[in-house]
């Protein structure tokens, strides 16, 4: 039986399938700057990005990039040289920063249909792991599918860029602290100024997710977040809730359910008490 | 692996940076003849697009290929991005493709 205050959506998806699996920071007080845990998402990068990726070890699939390890990532780009061979279905990616290698293994029915759809000269977003074979980076893509609304193409390196400022501060933030890094941060992205004073136990979080909840979400995951206890694993009752924050029971619960469906918060012995995720 | 020949997003105000070089555009077709088209880029300015099929006029059109003036792109490779697209952000991302965040792209 695990406490809730042990419980972290990283360590819960981290076990099973193409997830690289690393132990948790939470009870870790040391800052690890390598070992981010941002290191088991998706990361969006470009090509020139990968390029320029560091190698960290002597296993073939270990890169960095802006301090974090990295393995499965996101591309978008054009598709050219396509090739189809009865096991797998090679191809280029372009995606006007550079050109990758890209593998896609036809195991299933459904990978082939997904591969017959992409054409030489099409945009389509990638979703892979990176991989270094022979000494060449190539990646081996476990979904390619059509871009269809093309304004995934610069909302891909917008992503790309949030991302590595994001990184950027996690990995200055922790060593230097450096003002800059901040500063740049704040003109390109919304940023969370609560992010920096998050409780130390669990250092990504604020700034990871507070971004872009409403008022209302916020003010109930502040109170969640304050008034844990690790002892108490029923929670908090929504009518605590309402009666603290002063505001109607339906925006509480209406609050709740947004959280919840994002993964933030959980009800626990039935639906009128919750917690922090 | 090749990072060797990069297509640079532009908008009108950055193609003279990169005349003889690769380069990659959305623009709104105004007008099409022959070859030749008159284009809108994503900063509003006129623009010269050669090599260019007939498009539907007024969608916005990717296009990829060598910057011959500052004003002018002969394009290789073409996308149809429909008749709606977000040029403003499209535009930023330029600015921010060439400025803060080059380390990038290029």
């Amino acid at each position: 039986m695990f406490s809730a205050s042990q419980f972290d959506s990283a360590t819960a998806f981290s076990g099973g399938g193409f997830m690289s699996s690393q132990p948790s920071q939470l009870n870790d007080s040391s800052p690890a700057p390598s070992k981010s845990r941002d290191s088991q998402g998706l990361i969006p990068v470009t090509v020139k990005q990968i390029s320029e990726a560091s190698q960290s070890g002597d296993e073939k699939s270990n890169f960095v990039i802006d301090g974090v390890d990295l393995n499965n990532v996101t591309l978008v780009g054009m598709v050219y040289e396509k090739v189809e061979r009865n096991t797998d279905v090679n191809f280029i990616l372009d995606d006007g920063t550079g050109r990758i290698k890209c593998r896609r293994w036809v195991n299933e029915t459904f990978d082939t249909k997904e591969m017959e759809q992409v054409m030489n000269g099409m945009y389509v977003r990638v979703y892979g792991h990176l991989k270094s074979f022979q000494g060449v980076r190539q990646l081996v893509a476990f979904s390619v599918r059509p871009v269809t609304n093309f304004d995934e193409i610069p909302f891909h390196f917008i992503d790309c860029i949030h991302n590595h400022l994001r990184s950027k501060l996690k990995v200055e933030g922790i060593t230097s602290g450096n003002p800059s890094s901040i500063s740049s941060l704040n003109t390109a992205v919304k940023s969370e100024p609560n992010g920096s004073q998050a409780p130390s136990s669990n250092p990504g979080y604020a700034q990871y997710s507070v971004d872009g909840l409403k008022d209302c979400d916020k003010l109930v995951i502040d109170y969640l977040q304050q008034h844990s206890d690790m002892s108490d694993e029923r929670g908090i009752h929504v009518n605590e809730l309402s009666r603290e924050l002063k505001l109607p029971l339906d925006k509480i619960m209406l609050s709740l359910k947004t959280l919840g469906d994002d993964g933030l918060v959980y009800s626990t012995i039935d639906d009128y008490h919750y917690k922090q995720a | 692996m090749d990072t060797s020949n990069p297509a640079v997003f532009v908008n009108g105000h950055l193609i003279p940076n990169f005349i003889g070089k690769k380069v990659r555009a959305v623009v709104q077709v105004n007008q099409c003849d022959g070859g030749v088209a008159t284009a809108k880029s994503s900063d509003d300015c006129q623009l010269t697009i050669k090599g260019l099929p007939e498009v539907p006029l007024l969608n916005y059109i990717e296009v990829i290929g060598i910057a011959e003036s500052s004003n002018s792109i002969s394009a290789e490779v073409w996308t149809d991005f429909g008749n709606t697209f977000d040029t403003n952000s499209y535009n930023q991302l330029c600015q921010l493709a060439n400025g803060e965040f080059k380390s990038l792209f290029l």
